[in-house]
């Protein structure tokens, strides 16, 4: 095998090493899985707990889709497969979504799952979950029998598929996180689940273990014995972990610098496919209630006079991509035709000139602040002090504000203390759930970070949101998503920069590594070493 | 210390005698100075630093904020002599335009430190007894915390801008000039001519201010220069860590934004780094040749 290899790469001299490694990948994973061994996971996100039912975030999710199963998930066309469900219908109506369970699933504990676990967990997330919208249609949830749940709707919800992926509905069994307050329940540290893998040890904040869950419904799988999850302090150490061998998968890397890093290492590959669902957006974020930036004319002005291409290309670098509206591109709703605001500073200075606000002795026309995520260097503190340039251009003087810490900033921007600020917000898969609480102006809520932040208020946007959240026909969805975009993109009261470069890197040899519309955030029952190095 | 320069004398006046026949201080002193070879080459240094600092930018008008290259263009390129940042903006007019903030907080935190120092060291030297004890207990407390962390917390909890990075700078660097201040007034407060003017019906302040300060003010005229150079390499310190204020162009912000990409691109930390350590250079071997030429001991030799 490995003399072939080595042949075949000195006649494929020519081609790039990256393209060959991308065909050996498929070539290789034709052959049967084989079982065993141990992953070694770097990550920098350390989980308050495991239980993604009343935790949303990254950190939560990577460990909750291993321990808990949901009752879909998704392949990389955004089509939804069977998981715990073997089956679904949807009513004709679009009020009710009946699921059919697999009859031989049990959590960890032994103990069978049932519809009545089904019903516990999606109540708890509805209650719980900080996606307040995310299952607010839902109703009341029947169980008919043992393996048969009937989750009934308010109105048609065509999202609900969507939130049933494992990142988002991890089925709790109701027997051991039905008994008192769930928030304090000592099982969100120590989770009962029916997912592929089972947690065995947690060293806050350091690493944890996940175990071959040997009860897993889905025969044969998974194929690790064991994944290890090292939490490192800083991007940095992960990355070196990962060029020097100690650690054989960084499943989220959004930094530009280390996936390029990476992308030279030998023995590992670098992947950026998938991750659609999460749809992580880079934007710039106005305060639309404080002058200027009430004037809309002033907000487009700042958006002609920020050259998008050159942070897509030089600062990042080539590995974002562009972002041209609030639903994240790859999503089968997001749509190019909004207005692009391509780089032109002559236009920048004809709507500040309309907007009264007339250059002064010094070529200034006046001064505002941008805030960034503390942190963030690439897509935050380098797009901001570009700014500073670029809109000196156009007589607009920058100061920048630095935070020490995340609290600070959210305290700052959530409590409209701000001018602009870069910010990247995450589509969490339907737009209901993810891109929604941006604009409309019943989310405009004092203090709460990732609201409507901008305070963003058009009685259209608030009416075709409303709309399209309850449209059952995929089409006309897809045309009413399509005007809410066209218009948020024309008021401006968010510039849509880049969407953040999340990436996995993985050993060679590493087959079946997730590249769904959740990237690594979805079960690896089907992840196996070809060959340990 | 009396035994050195009791002895000096003996042994100096027969080669020295015919050069040395000062009757103005300050005329030997430039005379001593000059002699110092690395004390004029640190002059030298110095005055084309601040040359560059103040003249830089009317002779090289490029803006620092202005993007005048790809980002992480190499030095010896069409638009940029040093190459370019992580944004592309020139790093030649970064170093020209950021030694102004970097001289400015350097030379700002070190009259912080001297004066509060001095205050601090003259009073517990002139006083002694209780007021002594009390003053350097207080000077013990600052001594003996981290300097950088306790400058990495004021300068966190008031916000990163000039202004506070002095002051924290200021602040955590007095100790030193106070002990160095108290000890020459120990000293001086002894000698005849105080116990003169003492006599004579001078006031404290008087004597504090008009009497002994000059005499303790050599030592003390060095530390201050010296403090200069630490002071830079202190905000150098605090903007590597991410502390500098973002609005001002300085060394330490250049040093500090593109620290990152070091193994990508040398120039953009290096260059500004040699600039730094050139001019705490200067300033050392300026202040060193100072303090040979203001001691008499060392002046003979």
């Amino acid at each position: 095998m490995t003399a072939l290899r080595t042949k075949a790469l000195a006649a494929l001299a020519a081609t790039s090493l990256a393209a060959l490694s991308l065909t050996a990948g498929p070539a290789l994973a034709q052959s049967a899985p084989k079982d065993g061994g141990t992953l070694v996971m770097g990550t920098v996100g350390v989980p308050r707990h495991f239980d993604g039912a009343i935790q949303s975030g990254i950190a939560t999710a990577l460990p909750s889709t291993q321990i808990f199963a949901s009752p879909l998930r998704y392949d990389k066309n955004w089509d939804p497969e069977p998981y715990l469900a073997k089956s679904w219908e949807v009513a004709k109506d679009g009020k009710s979504v009946t699921l059919h369970l697999v009859d031989n699933a049990k959590f960890s504990d032994g103990t069978p799952v049932t519809a009545e676990d089904v019903k516990f967990s999606i109540e708890t997330i509805k209650k719980y979950h900080p996606f307040k919208t995310m299952l607010a249609p839902v109703t009341t949830v029947d169980t008919p029998d043992k393996y048969t749940v009937v989750i009934h709707l308010a109105h048609p919800y065509p999202a609900l598929l969507l939130a049933m992926s494992p990142a988002l509905m991890p089925i709790l069994p109701e027997h051991v996180y039905g008994k008192g307050d769930i928030q304090t329940n000592p099982a969100n540290l120590k989770p009962v689940g029916s997912g592929p893998f089972k947690l065995v040890s947690y060293k806050q904040g350091d690493s944890y273990v996940l175990e071959k869950n040997p009860d897993f419904f889905l025969k044969g799988r998974p194929h690790l014995d064991k994944i290890i999850v090292k939490i490192f302090a800083d991007p940095e150490n992960m990355v070196l972990a990962v060029q020097n061998g100690e650690v054989d998968v960084a499943p989220l890397l959004s930094d530009v610098r280390d996936i390029q890093r990476l992308e030279k290492a030998p023995d590992v590959t670098v992947s950026n496919k998938g991750f659609e669902a999460i749809g992580p957006i880079n934007w710039l974020e106005f305060n639309t209630k404080k002058k200027p930036f009430d004037d809309v004319r002033v907000r487009q002005a700042i958006g002609y006079a920020i050259n998008k291409k050159f942070i897509v290309d030089r600062l990042l670098g080539g590995v974002a991509k562009r972002a041209y509206g609030p639903i994240a591109p790859g999503s089968p709703l997001a749509t190019t035709d909004v207005n692009h605001y391509d780089y032109n500073p002559k236009k920048a200075n004809e709507l500040l000139d309309e907007a009264g606000l007339k250059k002064g002795a010094d070529g200034t026309r006046f001064t505002m602040t941008v805030d960034y995520i503390p942190g963030s260097v690439d897509i935050g503190r380098n797009v901001v002090e570009y700014m500073r340039s670029a809109l000196r251009q156009v007589g607009i003087k920058v100061e920048v504000r630095t935070s020490p810490d995340f609290p600070t900033w959210s305290n700052r921007i959530s409590n409209y203390d701000f001018d602009l600020t870069e910010d990247d917000v995450y589509n969490w898969g339907d737009p209901v759930i993810g891109v929604a609480r941006t604009y409309l102006s019943s989310n405009i809520r004092k203090g709460v970070v990732w609201a409507n932040m901008a305070q963003y208020d058009n009685p259209k946007v608030d009416k075709l949101l409303n709309e399209a959240a309850v449209e059952g026909d995929p089409a006309k969805r897809k045309e009413l998503y399509a005007e809410f975009q066209k218009i948020v993109v024309g008021d401006a009261p968010i510039l849509f920069l880049n969407t953040v470069p999340f990436a996995i890197a993985y050993k060679k040899g590493l087959e079946n590594v997730p590249a769904g519309i959740w990237g690594s955030l979805q079960p690896w029952d089907n992840v196996y070493w070809s060959k340990k190095n | 210390m009396t035994d050195a320069t009791n002895t000096a004398p003996l042994t100096a006046p027969v080669p020295e005698a015919p050069a040395a026949r000062p009757t103005r201080p300050a005329v030997e002193f430039a005379r001593s100075f000059a002699a110092n070879r690395p004390a004029l080459f640190g002059l030298v240094l110095l005055i084309a630093i601040l040359c560059m600092t103040f003249l830089g930018p009317l002779i090289y008008p490029v803006n620092p904020y202005d993007i005048v290259d790809m980002p992480f263009a190499p030095p010896g390129g069409e638009y940029a002599p040093l190459g370019t940042d992580y944004v592309g903006r020139d790093i030649l007019s970064g170093i020209i335009n950021g030694g102004r903030a970097t001289l400015a907080v350097g030379a700002a935190a070190a009259v912080i430190s001297v004066v509060l120092g001095i205050l601090m060291g003259a009073l517990a030297g002139f006083y002694e007894g209780p007021i002594d004890a009390a003053l350097m207990k207080v000077t013990e407390f600052f001594q003996i915390l981290p300097t950088l962390l306790l400058a990495m917390v004021v300068v966190t909890v008031f916000g990163s801008n000039l202004y506070t990075i002095t002051a924290a700078i200021g602040i955590v660097s007095w100790p030193q000039v106070a002990r160095l201040a108290r000890a020459e007034f120990l000293r001086i407060r002894k000698l005849d001519y105080v116990e003169a003017a003492r006599t004579a019906g001078a006031r404290n302040r008087y004597l504090i201010f008009r009497v002994i300060l000059p005499g303790a003010l050599p030592p003390l005229v060095v530390a201050a220069g010296l403090s200069v150079g630490s002071s830079i390499l202190f905000e150098a310190g605090l903007s590597f860590l991410g502390l500098g204020d973002p609005n001002t162009m300085s060394w330490g912000l250049i040093v500090g934004q593109n620290r990152n990409y070091l193994l990508d691109a040398w120039w953009t930390v290096t260059l500004p780094g040699v600039a730094i350590f050139l001019t705490v250079l200067a300033i050392s071997l300026v202040g060193d040749g100072i303090n040979d030429a203001l001691n008499p001991r060392l002046r003979r030799r």
